[in-house]
């Protein structure tokens, strides 16, 4: 530990007392880095007054009484760690897009660009374009969530039951994913029933993992 | 009289923070506050209370004799005129300048051996009390020295007289050893702590008068000074203590606790349960009724609840904080409970539990906490490599729930809709749960185990849902590590207690805690919760115990008498009592309504981790680093406890020496360290720790 310590103290020395266009490294220059270093890294626990203050003030409120039959008593969606963390990409494969390679619908989610309402699919190709004309599938907003039923574009035309929303084979953007919990969930009908190579699919799926 | 406050006080007492006051027990006199002049407004502890005769400042220049106690009941007051207001935590700056010069610093050596001189020339049966006062004017005049600057003095100083100290005092003086800079003072917590609060020492009234008397005789005397800044003498009326009784109180950081410190009310008697009936089950009563009659299929009236009708006067009122109400799985729970409690063994010195030992294997010396469900199905294990293990004590297998895709398969109307829904796929004896950055001290299930909690290095408190066994939520508040974590008795709160020397109570639907608990000196190093959930307990590396109350965030008792960090606490399951265990390998017994220590088991070698009273409060099982469980009788250790009024007065009662007869027995494991003891519904001790190969 020391010497990556010292050295790194040295270092910063070293920069201030360039900064401050000095020829050398003073003894001030060590004083200040130790300094900078210390509040940085080693922090330490507040003082006890400062303790005793916050202390006081948060023991003044009472209580809060508990709502009985609510569920599992946890915290606001936002404070907890249940949202899921990765999003799906959808399958728009086969035809090569403009871009040469597999788009996904853009959705504007509706909290994030205020719109509550339908979002809107983004769809370049022209493919794509059709699968959205397909798009009769109800969109439902529930709340803080909504989900998204995506018939998948099977040329067997077999339709994506909306009564089974499975995660399949889409890629969410986290970024889109704001602080209102929005799952969006594509529904393709499962990979057994659709013949065309299914694990050609899946290897679409890896390739354009990046395409985000 | 302009001569009283401003002369000798101005030069005396220049500086920004502390203020002696010399409270006393009988109602008669009481307290003076000397106020340092120098600052424009008085800071420190005051009193309003009539004047004591003997007002420091105005002795010391009117000379050693007690003069007309007018003059000095004047300068009391006159002293006192310019105190403004009551302000207990100055700060930093003004207390490091607490430390301004105020005497020759050659001279520290000889002030400090003149007083070694007059202690052991006192009395014997003074000498002992006095002696209380070497280490609290130790440290302070070192840190005088060494403040003002003066490296080579303090360093001789330190030299001098450091061995004359208490032998439990050594680690505190080590830590001293390596602040000989003014720079090394401003970044520990811990020493700026010592500084600000003021040490208490409890002496009684005969050898008090001996020592004021010495110290006033003296012109110019540093020491005096010192202790009316540093030090706050508790006064009580009695014999004065011998060295056994002192030593077994002293030790912490602060020294005693005051008084009145020890003096509210606390509710410790239990929460009533609810009434409600108990089934008869068919399948448990196989062995009952050999005669083949028929069994009588009354459900049994649960009689716990309704022995007596009238409030406990020592329970708190039901309401007095919220609670989670009872619901149908926790009602269920409560009847297993209660069958259980049927045919749980009755302990004593003639029946002892049997002790069933879980050894973590190739633990490779990370296992940091453990924890066993209340009914022992489960028991978790936290990790220094940061993760969370579960394992199924019972045959079941540890099942989560189905993922979205399969739950909206099944049948939801079915009668086993619950056991449906659980995924046998993936069952499995261990489950481990990722998601801490540090090690995990800390683990505790909720009661109803839906629900476990860990705390980590990481700064973090962390919600494991145990029915999909993923991480729920994260709860930030301390910035640094947290040492120790439990639910509630009843669920849905939390306490936990880490580096920042608080601890801190949580909410599970709250991502910010509800209450803070500040005060202790040093790092919260163990929290429990009271058998009613209204009070907390809480143990620190300053050697405290601390009982704080959940409705409003007070401490109401302060246990001092380890000499070591604590690790653990057990509360007795009537309420009444709380057990100890820290570094220095005794445990100590406290009266939680008359806050005094009640007893003192000695026989670890090592340090205590783990306490637990039997189910039914007749034994106490400690687990210790020494590789072995001890079995305590309890019922015997708390029996004929003289507390009367004379008692709770002087605060402290006579230890037996009885720690012999207490110990029931003595159970080694080959080399593990006993790290959890967890006693089952029918009064079988598990006890779980690791394996250490040396």
């Amino acid at each position: 530990f020391s010497p990556g310590y010292v050295t790194t103290i040295l270092d910063d020395a070293k920069i201030y007392s360039s900064h401050a266009k000095k020829s050398s490294v003073d003894a001030d220059d060590v004083r200040l880095a130790i300094q900078c270093r210390t509040d940085q890294s080693f922090t330490s626990p507040p003082p006890r007054d400062f303790l005793l203050d916050i202390a006081r003030q948060k023991n003044q409120t009472p209580l809060p009484l508990i709502k009985p039959y609510s569920g599992p008593r946890l915290p606001p969606d936002r404070y907890c760690l249940t949202a899921p963390n990765y999003r799906l990409k959808s399958l728009q494969k086969k035809v090569s897009s403009t871009a040469g390679r597999i788009t996904v619908p853009r959705l504007s989610v509706g909290a994030v660009s205020s719109r509550p309402s339908t979002p809107t699919l983004g769809t370049p190709s022209a493919q794509t374009v059709s699968v959205s004309a397909k798009v009769g599938a109800p969109v439902s907003l529930a709340g803080q969530r909504f989900t998204v039923q995506i018939p998948s574009s099977q040329p067997a035309g077999k339709s994506a039951t909306p009564t089974t929303p499975t995660v399949q084979n889409v890629l969410i953007n986290p970024s889109l994913i704001g602080p209102k919990n929005i799952l969006i969930t594509t529904n393709m009908v499962p990979p057994g029933a659709a013949d065309p190579n299914p694990l050609k699919r899946k290897h679409e799926d890896d390739d354009d993992y990046d395409a985000l | 009289e302009a001569l009283l406050g401003r002369g000798t006080s101005a030069a005396a007492v220049a500086l920004g923070g502390s203020v002696a006051t010399v409270a006393t027990s009988s109602p008669g006199v009481a307290a003076v506050a000397a106020v340092p002049p120098g600052k424009g407004e008085a800071r420190g502890d005051c009193r309003r209370e009539p004047w004591e005769a003997g007002s420091p400042c105005a002795a010391r220049s009117l000379g050693s004799s007690p003069l007309s106690e007018q003059l000095l009941l004047l300068a009391g007051a006159f002293a006192v005129g310019g105190v403004v207001v009551v302000e207990d935590q100055p700060d930093v700056s003004a207390v490091l300048s607490a430390y301004n010069q105020q005497g020759d610093p050659t001279l520290y050596e000889e002030y400090y051996s003149g007083l070694k001189h007059f202690i052991e020339c006192s009395l014997d049966c003074h000498r002992a009390e006095l002696s209380q006062l070497f280490y609290p004017l130790f440290v302070h005049m070192y840190l005088e020295l060494v403040y003002n600057q003066h490296e080579s003095e303090a360093k001789s100083f330190f030299e001098r007289f450091h061995g004359d100290q208490e032998c439990y005092y050594q680690d505190d003086l080590r830590v001293l050893s390596s602040l000989t800079k003014k720079e090394h003072m401003k970044g520990n917590e811990t020493m700026l702590d010592f500084r600000t609060s003021k040490f208490v020492l409890r002496i009684s009234r005969d050898s008090y008068q001996l020592l004021k008397r010495h110290l006033q005789e003296k012109q110019n005397n540093q020491i005096w000074n010192i202790v009316q800044e540093h030090l706050y003498i508790d006064i009580f009326d009695g014999m004065p203590r011998s060295k056994q009784q002192i030593d077994a109180m002293v030790g912490s950081l602060a020294g005693e606790a005051k008084r009145e410190a020890n003096k509210a009310k606390v509710f410790f008697g239990l929460l009533k349960e609810p009434e409600f009936d108990v089934p008869l089950d068919d399948e448990d009563e196989e062995g009952e009724n050999e005669e083949g009659k028929p069994k009588k299929k009354k459900p049994k009236k649960d009689n716990v609840g309704s022995k007596s009708k009238k409030q406990d006067p020592n329970a708190p009122p039901q309401n007095r904080i919220p609670l989670p109400e009872l619901k149908d799985s926790d009602k269920l729970d409560k009847v297993m409970n209660m069958k259980e409690a049927a045919r749980r063994v009755r302990l004593g010195p003639e029946c002892l539990p049997s002790i069933c030992f879980y050894t973590f294997l190739n633990a490779y010396q990370g296992l940091t906490a453990v924890d066993i469900t209340d009914d022992s199905s489960m028991i978790v294990g936290g990790f220094a490599d940061s993760t969370v293990r579960v394992w199924s004590v019972t045959p079941k297998k540890l099942r989560s729930v189905k993922t979205a895709a399969d739950l909206s398969l099944i049948d939801k109307e079915s009668d086993d809709v619950l056991e449906r829904i659980m995924d046998e796929k993936t069952a499995s004896e261990l489950k481990i749960l990722y998601g801490h950055s540090g090690p995990v001290y800390g683990t505790s299930f909720s009661p109803d185990r839906n629900y476990l909690l860990s705390c980590s290095e990481d700064g973090t408190v962390r919600l494991w849902s145990l029915q999909t066994f993923t991480c729920l939520v994260g709860y930030k508040g301390h910035n640094y590590p947290v040492w120790d974590t439990q639910f509630s008795p009843y669920g849905y709160y939390f306490v936990s207690g880490g580096h920042d020397r608080v601890a801190r109570l949580w909410a599970t639907d709250h991502y910010q805690p509800l209450r803070i608990f500040a005060g202790h000196l040093a790092d919260v190093t163990c929290t429990r919760f009271h058998p009613n959930s209204n009070y907390i307990a809480t143990g620190s590396a300053d050697r405290t115990i601390r009982l704080w109350d959940v409705l409003n965030g007070n401490c109401v008792r302060i246990f001092t008498g380890h000499k070591g960090p604590i690790h653990s606490l057990a509360f007795s399951p009537n309420g009444r009592f709380l057990a100890t265990g820290a570094t220095d390998g005794r445990v100590l017994l406290w009266d939680i309504g008359h806050g005094l220590m009640v007893g003192e088991l000695k026989g670890h070698t090592d340090t205590i981790y783990a306490l637990r009273f039997s189910r039914d409060g007749e034994i106490l099982a400690s687990g210790s680093m020494d590789n072995t469980v001890r079995l305590w009788d309890a019922v015997k250790a708390f029996e004929d406890l003289e507390t009367d009024d004379f008692t709770t007065a002087t605060g402290h009662i006579n230890l037996p020496e009885n720690s012999q007869d207490l110990l029931l027995g003595t159970y080694m494991t080959k080399s593990t360290p006993v790290v959890h003891l967890h006693f089952t519904r029918r009064n079988l001790l598990l006890a779980a720790g690791a394996y250490s190969s040396q």
